[in-house]
């Protein structure tokens, strides 16, 4: 009997175990990577495109190419054609100019690698920050406030932690404080369902 | 713990035999209630309808097999423990790729939505739909808002459609029959191949579903262009009210159109087994007629008074109805037509009335000894012409639950009805706007007798097989004919036939035009490129038409439409170039310009309607076979979406069952659940009971929809039984529409019982207070002016204050005809998943709004309240303190929010909800295939602006909150405030009826705060606060109208009416 009871006990551990790796690990969204948790990540992109030489030293500004930005929930990767527009005539010799050709002509869409990604449980809405005024009507952000000083690294790097403390901090910031009984008035709202839904 | 100590609890343990399988049904017994004058379900007040043993075999997952010699709190401990040795994974994310496009296609921005207009193709109301996509992918419909049909609603039909453009069961490539088996085969093969076979053949036919726009004219030219005749072009539709509508109308005034019925004009409608809120002619369009023409408004409501023998959406929304024997709708509109004619206010010319009094003659036999083969009195039927006579109003009368062999006579005698209450040119429009006749009346018989002598026949989008009665042996019909080619947008079971399969296009991606109603043009276009090797069916048979060397001089479909819209073009916009005008509608979605045409006069009727009227037997048992208001004839059967939708009256899914008098049920001692053998002459099915208050104690009513057999779809096979195998393949002479009611049964009761999935009793709220409220109109008219407070409420919670929205909805309760739409609008939309027929047996449905529906009154004589609830919104929610973890919060806009990757799935807050709105994913829905488990669903389908959850997450209704936040985002950018009306969350968009509104609570000026505070709102479980009870004090976002009856409110609440019937209650019409 004893031994029945003791198996019985290790069969449910056991099982346990086995259930909770079942039900919280691989297949769905985990999401704990240590790219997302510290930034830094800087991976390789398949062609050595320089953020430097066009946002720094030709000065185009992000949303030139990056134009989604102002208009949907993401910033958007310029299409191909977008480079073209510029390569079709300029440093066409050019071997990493040649590779984007290639492409272009092969209609084949570049594989970049996804740097800053978030979650699937976030969203995150690039038109609203973009479009951010303060009480000045001035534009709230630069681009370089979240993905840092992209305009100086060649490819891109994932700058910012993109952790939701990160993100709360800004929110959270008072923009008036509580004053005659009145809440203070906060950057933007901190409730679960702003990012979560 | 010490071990004798343990030793103990073990011992303990092992007496206990049960862990976590409930130890009894889901559904409580129904002695243990106290729900005041609603009941759920017959069982309630009949229980001896209740089987003996819940643990029906349907029930296997439920409640066997579950026993464990451990209880649940040391299964716990136990699990706990192993639960940390479980829990020490890590996984890293793989890199991922963004693909960008290569050529971005202008206008055109990632993650924002691109809105096309395009017309629903489902059936041939021709409803406007504005399709969302993104990134170039259909994610949902909606209707047009200013679309004259729809006006911006869609049903459920509709909504769903776009499951079927992903199917993945769709045909990948031609498949042509060698021998017995099919291979694929490439189009250029197909063409070949079928101009090989039809060289030189005289006798090919088209055989379709119905049309309104250019495209039957199309399939004749093309008959005509390939040598055959334009004969040969045969229209199906099982809605054959259109027929029976324009027949009787060409008969009595020399025109096949279908009357429009101006709901503004109209105070007082009579339906005769009338299905306007199931399928009907236009049920978007009705619908929202209903709603803004009948229902209550500032102290007024229209009445809506049905006779009916079947229990419909239309009977349960009617604010009286009256229920005849099986078969004797034209009896009814008979002697209706007999009290009317001699009324002292009855209308009509002298002529006219001549005629009348022709047919009345033609029938004395029947008028004098009818009244006791109807089942309703004089007396009842007088009250109701008084009042038709005294109103403006009309008479409505036939559907699916009608199509018995007098659906035309019913017509003709509702025509003769309508002229004597003066509806002609005043509620009832035909001169302008009215409704086409998809079909042509009688092609079916037409095609019984040519099919010996045809060569071949294209079946384009129409399921014959299915959708026609057995007995008519149409398979062998098909047989016989050498060539029969199959064109579909998904494989049908008329594909078994067929010689070739051929993938057409989903309507998503054709081109075409609807002409629903005279004067509208819809435009139909493509919205998504092919998902699949399909061809737009037209083009086919161009491109056949071009291999036989027979050419038409088009280039393909678009050419020949452009053509046709060029004479549109001529006559409604002459100053306009083609291609702004053909641009302009595709923008649009459709074009109107009505003109008027004279309606002749009224001819003599009398010799179409010759012949005794239907009386039924006294003794025997009828068997009706309505459509499915969800499934239609079956065209939606294969869609995940609408299987799981529950049936408005039964709250089934996933099923077909044979609905009936529940005292008919306790006097053949058959029980809920208990299969029976249903025998005509003609087949014989077996199929489970639903006991239907309201049903006439002689009928039986089984849905069409389901019952598919064929192997390729695995969503409808095997789920229900086809009901057309008890018919004798009778057609109705004048209409030619195949008889599919009043046909007389024999009943055996089987030992097999089988768990319907039936929803109502899950989530179970009706004992826990006054759900439904309800008013007389008399009642209703003292409180109209008075201003209600439901927010203030005494307790020690801190008001919210500070936002500047507080969300809320308002649902009418007097508008919702349980038709189901905003179910499905909400699952696609929110992208909740489909979980199948064991899984809801099991409580486990996910839809974040359901449909409750409460019978009170009566078995035999119940009135029907359909209550749509969702998650309330409270503000004091009794879900959000008792979460662990926070998942669960309140948002300052009053929106009680999920966080989904918070949740752990402890479940406390779904045992904490009174309203029971909370729903728990007992599994990840295995979104990247379809077709192994029924709940399975493609992924291209779903809307990417909403998390897609996993096992062990709970889940409910969110307000929308995404479509919130992005039309805050578009109001903040801009510089200005949302104003009322902007957003419109699913199941509001969607709802024909308009019994939701939704807006924010801070604005006083808004339609739902007006709502809110108008002498109708209630709060669920919100107690009775103009008396001091506040109830629980959840303090909903989310208010009720409450229900207004024209009887006084304990009448209508009377479980036993009195004995000299309900003839007295219709004096308040």
């Amino acid at each position: 009997m004893r031994s029945f009871r003791l198996s019985l006990i290790l069969l449910v551990m056991y099982a346990s175990s086995a259930h909770s790796w079942w039900m919280w690990t691989p297949g769905d969204h985990v999401d704990n990577s240590t790219q997302s948790m510290m930034g830094g990540y800087h991976p390789d992109q398949p062609i050595l495109f320089s953020h430097a030489k066009h946002a720094g030293e030709r000065g185009i500004p992000c949303q030139f190419c990056h134009s989604a930005a102002r208009r949907s929930i993401t910033a958007g990767i310029p299409p191909t054609s977008t480079c073209m527009g510029c390569h079709k005539l300029i440093k066409s010799e050019s071997p990493l100019i040649k590779e984007l050709t290639n492409f272009f002509a092969e209609n084949k869409p570049i594989p970049w690698v996804k740097v800053n990604a978030l979650p699937d449980y976030v969203r995150f809405s690039h038109r609203i920050h973009v479009n951010a005024k303060n009480a000045q009507g001035e534009a709230m952000f630069a681009c370089q406030d979240c993905h840092g000083p992209v305009e100086k690294s060649v490819t891109a790097e994932q700058w910012a932690p993109l952790q939701m403390g990160w993100c709360v901090e800004c929110h959270n910031k008072e923009r008036e404080p509580a004053r005659d009984g009145k809440p203070a008035v906060r950057n933007a709202p901190v409730t679960c369902n702003t990012c979560h839904f | 713990m010490a071990t004798e100590h343990a030793d103990d609890e073990l011992a303990k343990l092992e007496r206990l035999s049960e862990v976590y399988a409930p130890s009894g049904d889901f559904e409580r017994e129904s002695s243990a209630r106290d729900t005041g004058p609603y009941y759920a379900a017959a069982e309630e007040v009949l229980p001896e309808l209740e089987p003996e043993d819940p643990r029906v075999s349907g029930a296997k997952a439920s409640a066997e097999g579950k026993a464990f010699p451990v209880d649940r709190r040391d299964f716990m401990r136990l699990f706990s423990m192993g639960a940390v040795v479980g829990a020490t994974a890590c996984v890293r994310r793989p890199p991922e790729t963004v693909l960008p496009y290569v050529t971005q296609p202008i206008d055109m921005v990632p993650g924002v939505a691109t809105y096309y207009a395009s017309t629903c193709g489902l059936c041939s109301a021709g409803c406007g739909i504005m399709v969302k996509t993104r990134e170039g992918r259909p994610v949902k419909l909606e209707g047009i808002a200013d679309h004259p049909i729809n006006q911006g609603g869609l049903c459920g039909l509709g909504q769903a459609s776009i499951q079927g453009l992903y199917h993945p069961e769709r045909l990948k490539s031609p498949l042509l029959k060698q021998e017995w088996t099919y291979t694929p085969v490439s189009w250029e093969r197909v063409y070949k191949v079928m101009a090989e076979r039809l060289k030189n053949k005289k006798r090919v036919a088209i055989f379709t579903g119905g049309a309104t726009g250019h495209r039957h004219g199309f399939f004749r030219d093309v008959l005509r262009a390939m040598g055959s005749s334009e004969e040969l072009l045969y229209t199906w539709e099982p809605n054959g009210l259109h027929q029976a509508m324009a027949k009787a109308h060409h008969v009595a005034f020399g025109e096949a159109r279908i009357p429009r019925i101006e709901f503004q004009e109209v105070q007082y409608v009579l339906g005769i087994a009338s299905d306007i809120h199931e399928q009907g002619i236009s049920p978007v369009y009705h619908a929202k007629g209903m709603s803004q023409g009948l229902s209550y408004q500032n102290g007024k409501m229209g009445t809506f008074v049905q006779l009916e023998s079947n229990m419909t959406l239309s009977g349960a929304a009617a604010h009286e109805r009256l229920v005849i024997a099986p078969g004797s709708e034209a009896l009814a509109a008979l002697l209706l037509v007999e009290i009317l004619y001699d009324h002292p206010l009855a209308k009509g010319s002298n002529e006219e009335r001549r005629l009348i009094k022709e047919v009345l003659h033609e029938h004395r036999k029947e008028i004098a000894g009818g009244w006791d083969a109807l089942g309703i009195s004089q007396k009842q039927l007088s009250a109701v012409a008084d009042a038709l006579v005294a109103k403006p109003s009309l008479v409505l009368a036939g559907g699916s639950s009608a199509f018995t062999a007098e659906a035309t006579k019913l017509q003709l005698l509702t025509v003769c009805a309508n002229i004597l209450v003066g509806a002609y040119g005043k509620t009832l429009i035909l001169h302008q706007g009215w409704h086409t006749n998809p079909v042509v009346s009688g092609d079916v018989q037409r095609f019984i007798a040519d099919a010996a002598s045809l060569d071949a026949v294209i079946i384009i989008d129409s399921d014959p097989l299915f959708t026609l009665p057995a007995a008519l042996h149409i398979k062998e019909l098909f047989q016989k004919i050498p060539l029969v080619v199959s064109l579909q947008a998904f494989p049908v079971s008329s594909d078994e036939v067929a010689h070739l399969l051929l993938p057409a296009h989903h309507y998503l991606e054709s081109w075409g035009d609807e002409q629903a109603v005279a004067g509208l043009w819809s435009m139909r276009q493509p919205v998504v490129r092919p998902t699949t090797e399909s061809r737009q069916s037209e083009d086919v048979l161009l491109w056949v038409l071009a291999h036989l060397g027979k050419n038409l001089p088009y280039a393909d479909y678009l050419a020949y439409l452009k053509e046709r819209w060029q004479d549109l073009n001529r006559v409604m916009a002459p100053l306009v170039g083609f291609d702004t005008f053909f641009q302009a509608v595709q923008r649009k979605g459709f074009i109107t310009q009505f003109s008027s045409q004279v309606v002749g006069e009224l001819r003599p009727l009398a010799t179409h309607l010759r012949g005794e009227l239907f009386a039924p037997k006294k003794d025997a048992l009828y068997v009706v076979s309505p459509l499915d208001h969800r499934l239609h004839d079956g065209r939606g059967a294969h869609l995940p979406v609408l299987q799981e939708c529950p049936d408005g009256l039964t709250t089934a899914t996933w099923d077909s069952w044979a609905a009936m008098n529940p005292h008919t049920m306790t006097r053949l001692a058959l029980k809920r659940n208990q299969v029976v053998q249903i025998k005509t002459p003609a087949g014989e099915i077996s199929l489970v009971l639903y006991p239907m208050p309201g049903v006439h104690p002689q009928l039986l009513v089984v849905p069409r929809g389901n019952g598919s057999q064929d192997k390729r779809n695995t969503i409808a096979r095997g789920v229900g039984v086809n009901p057309l195998a008890l018919y004798a393949g009778e057609f109705e002479p004048e209409s030619g529409q195949p008889i599919t009611a009043a046909t007389e049964i024999s009943l055996t009761g089987t030992s097999t019982m089988y768990r319907l999935a039936t929803l109502q009793k899950h989530n179970d709220i009706n004992s826990r207070g006054e759900i439904i409220k309800n008013y007389s109109l008399a009642e209703m008219q003292t409180r109209e002016h008075m201003t209600k407070d439901l927010d203030t409420v005494p307790d020690l919670f801190p008001t919210l204050a500070g936002a500047e929205h507080r969300w809320g909805m308002s649902i009418d309760l007097n508008k919702c005809n349980g038709c189901g739409a905003c179910i499905v609008a909400c699952s696609l939309e929110n992208n909740v998943p489909q979980v199948g027929r064991e899984q809801i047996i099991l409580g486990r449905e996910m839809q974040w709004i359901r449909l409750d529906r409460y019978f009170a009154a009566d078995v035999d004589h119940p009135r029907v309240t359909f209550q749509p609830l969702l998650c309330q919104h409270c503000n004091h929610a009794p879900c959000e303190p008792v979460c662990p973890v926070f998942a669960t919060t309140h948002d300052p806009e009053g929106i009680n929010a999920m966080t989904y990757n918070r949740c752990v799935g402890t479940r406390y807050c779904a045992n904490a909800c009174p309203y029971k709105v909370r729903r728990f994913n007992w599994w990840t829905h295995a979104w990247g295939k379809m077709g192994e488990r029924p709940q399975d669903r493609n992924p291209r389908a779903l809307n990417p602006d909403v998390t897609v959850r996993t096992r062990g997450v709970m889940e409910k209704c969110n307000f929308c909150v995404g479509r919130l936040r992005e039309a805050k985002h578009t109001a903040k950018i801009a510089g200005r405030k949302l104003h009322d009306g902007e957003v419109q969350v699913a199941c509001q968009q969607t709802c024909p009826s308009e019994a939701i509104v939704f807006g924010n609570l801070n604005d006083k000026f808004s339609r739902v705060t007006k709502q809110r505070s108008n002498g109708r709102a209630y709060l669920l479980l919100g107690g009775d606060p103009e008396h001091g009870h506040y109830g629980l004090k959840t303090l909903p976002n989310v208010n009720y109208l409450a229900q207004v009856s024209h009887q006084a409110r304990d009448e209508a609440n009377h479980h036993q009416p009195a004995a000299s019937g309900h003839g007295e209650q219709s004096e308040h019409a």
